[in-house]
This record gives structure tokens, sequence and C-alpha cells, in this order.
């Protein structure tokens, strides 16, 4: 198992002191689930791209940790991060904007299937 | 500066936290307004709690809030004994109802907390708490144009708009659009004409940026739940595309639509927009979702 994936099966401890029911044990929920960008449509269209930071960047600019290369983005265009259980994205006051879903929006918690148009570019959010 | 408006809670009646409501959500009507400093909360539904947390981490933390409630329907007033700010010392809140004298607005938020519902008496809250009205219909509150109107709904209820620098913003949920002479009903096909609106709200909803209509059942749901208080998406959808409003959030969601048969609304309200040859933009209002206008 490479380390990528003993982080996704992290789950939460079961309870050592209580044996006394065969099989009793708390819930193994994972700790950390796999979120992804799949980009459907533009410069690197069928790339997955991970959401695997507290926060990542999306835009023209040489530092941004998603980089495009449309005009049509903006430098640092729109940012990811965590909050919570949640992935959210936030608009970065960007020229052009971010559709989800083909409605413009300012920031979002995202949802497995989201359709978000940047520049030219189209990516679906996933969550495991 | 821009306006923008959060969605904190979409869905109608009562909260319904499921797997099949993790997208548009399970809270309770309450829907924050910002313009400048100036924060406007519409309904205490579930959805506030949430909407307090946040508050609480903003910089700087707003000291000033003001709190409308439409009617004093339960998933409207709910959210309120967990709202966060209302137990901090140096916040104000200002609830804005119908007018003291005919209503129960603050007599009901504080009900509430009686001691047979809630741990917290009203009395202890920190906050500074001033209940209130718009008087006239009509106020200017902290450079916003704020204006009251009557909804068609069991036991009465308010809409709400908000006006500044050309930006308008209409909140306007549990209403009933009555079915008028002329209009075909049920659409099941998606194929009649606009059906009519009310002149008045044509006159608040004019050009306004964004509407937040209550748009609750479908045609079909809508026939078996007539008086009831709340509207077809149809019908919201018509009168938006009637008062050239520019973008259109379909509202308190009912408790029994999954998220699948809220996109399927989304989908057929869109349709018809478009064979009327409207440019309206049509969405499902969603929790944790921010627009800026």
């Amino acid at each position: 198992m490479d380390t990528q994936n003993a982080e996704l099966n992290k789950t939460t401890e079961t309870n050592p002191t209580w044996t006394g029911i065969p099989g009793a044990t708390l819930r193994r929920e994972r700790l950390t689930r796999r979120r992804f960008l799949e980009q459907i449509e533009g410069e690197s269209s069928a790339a997955q791209i991970p959401l695997d930071k507290d926060e990542l960047s999306l835009g023209r600019a040489s530092e941004a940790h998603i980089r495009l290369t449309s005009k049509k983005a903006s430098r640092l265009h729109a940012y990811f991060r965590s909050r919570g259980a949640d992935y959210v994205m936030i608009d970065n006051d960007s020229h052009n904007g971010v559709l989800l879903n083909g409605i413009r929006v300012h920031s979002a918690v995202l949802r497995d299937g989201d359709v978000l148009h940047i520049a030219d570019s189209v990516f679906v959010y996933r969550e495991d | 500066m821009p306006a923008f408006v959060n969605f904190w809670g979409t869905r109608g009646s009562i909260p319904t936290p499921a797997s099949w409501t993790r997208v548009y959500g399970g809270n309770t009507p309450c829907v924050e307004i910002r313009f400048d400093e100036a924060v406007f909360i519409c309904d205490a539904g579930s959805g506030i709690r949430e909407l307090g947390k946040d508050l609480a981490r903003r910089d700087p933390v707003p000291k000033t809030l003001h709190l409308l409630i439409t009617h004093s329907h339960w998933d409207h007033i709910q959210g309120f004994p967990f709202f966060a700010p209302s137990y901090a010392k140096d916040t104000k809140i200002f609830i804005y109802g119908r007018k003291a004298t005919e209503d129960t607005t603050f007599r009901v938020l504080s009900g509430q907390m009686s001691s047979q519902f809630f741990p917290v008496s009203f009395s202890e809250l920190g906050a500074s708490i001033v209940t209130d009205h718009l008087h006239n219909g009509c106020q200017e509150i902290e450079g916003v144009k704020v204006r009251s109107f009557e909804h068609n709904h069991p036991g009465g209820c308010l809409g709400f708009s908000f006006e500044k620098n050309g930006c308008k913003i209409v909140y306007s949920t549990d209403n009933e659009l009555e079915i008028q002479s002329g209009d075909q009903f049920p659409d099941l096909e998606n194929t009649g004409p606009l059906r009519n609106a009310p002149e008045p709200l044509l006159e608040i909803m004019k050009r306004a940026d964004l509407l937040i209509l209550d748009a609750q059942y479908d045609d079909k749901q809508y026939a078996q739940r007539q008086k009831w208080g709340h509207s077809s998406c149809f019908s919201a959808t018509d009168l938006a595309i009637r008062a050239h409003a520019k973008n259109l959030a379909l509202f308190h969601h009912d408790p029994e639509s999954t998220d699948r048969a809220i996109d399927e609304i989304v989908e057929a309200c869109r349709h018809r927009a478009a064979r009327h040859g409207s440019p309206l933009k049509i969405f499902a209002a969603r929790e944790g979702v921010e627009l800026k206008f």
C-alpha cells in the first residue's frame, strides 16, 4: 500500500476495551476522502487533479498550483480550500468568474458531480 | 461595493438531513444578504446556526445584524435559539417582523425559548435585541432601501426587497401565487403560455438582479396542495420572466424533494424560460453557495 492509499484508508480506531461481544467495534469511517477535479474540457482534458492540500490555487500565474494558460483565466483565478469535512471553491474576484453548474457564483461548498467552468476549461468535482 | 447573497438554509417545512438532500441541503430557511457592512438575515430557520458560526469567524466580526422574519411558522424561527451572536454581549440584533401591535414575532421568538422548549430563556441572551418593523413597509437601513410586502400564505407572511446602488434583491418565500383566470394549470407537458402575475408583485420585483422565490412544488404536487401557501416552480418562473428579473433562485424546497428531483425542476423551469425566449438564469438555491452582484 503506498503512502497515499495508507492515508486514505486511515480509520477511526476500534475500542480496545470492548471485546465482550464478538465482532463488536466502533464504526470504521475513513478520516480522509479522495477528492479530485476531473478536467473534461480544456488544455489537458481527461486529467485528474487531486485536491489533496488544505488550499490549492488555480490560475495563469506560475505560482498557481493548478495552472491554466488561457488568457480568459486570471492570474490567481480561484482557490480550493478545505473547510471542515467539505471542500470549498472561492472565486478570487476573477475577471471572467466561475460558473457552478452554469451559474456564476462567488463561492460554493462543492458536491460530487458539480461542474465548474473556468476560463476555457471545464472540471467535474469528484469525491470518493 | 458589491452585494453578496449567501444561502444557509433552503429547505421548507422541516429540517431534512439525508443522503439525498446533501447537495441542496436540509436546513430550513435562512438567507444572508450583505451590502457593504450591512448584514441582513432573512428568516431564522435551522440554517441560521451555521451562519452564526461563520459570522464569528469573520474579521471583523459584525456587531450589528438585521434579522427579518417573514412570518412565525416554525421552519422560519426554529434556529434562533441556536444563533450564537444572540448570546454575544457586544452584538446588537434588530429583529423586523410584522407591526408589534398586530403580530407575535417577538412573542413567538421568545416563547420558543420558554423552559418547556429550551433550557436558556430569551431574557438571558447576551446580545442587545431590538424588535421593530418596517415603518409603512419601507425603510432605509444602513443605506439600503428595504421594503416589505404581503404574501398569500396561511396566517400571513411578508416578503422583503433590498436595493442599493441599482442592485435589487428580493426574498419572497412562503407565497402561493394563485392560479389566475386564463392560466393553463396544471401544465404537465410544460407547453402552456406564461401565467398571469399580480401587478403589485411585478412592480416590486421588476428588473431584480435576484429573485429568491417560493417554488416548493412542481405542477403535479401543487395540484394536490392548493391553499397550503406555496407555489409551483412554473408559477415562480413565469413571475420572474414577467418581472424581467435577471436571476431566479428556486427556494423552499419540499422536504420530499431529492437532489435529483430538484435538478429536474430546475431543468424544466430553464426549458420553460427558453421556450418563452427569456434570458432569465434559473437555479435552485443551495446551502453553502454565495453569489456576488
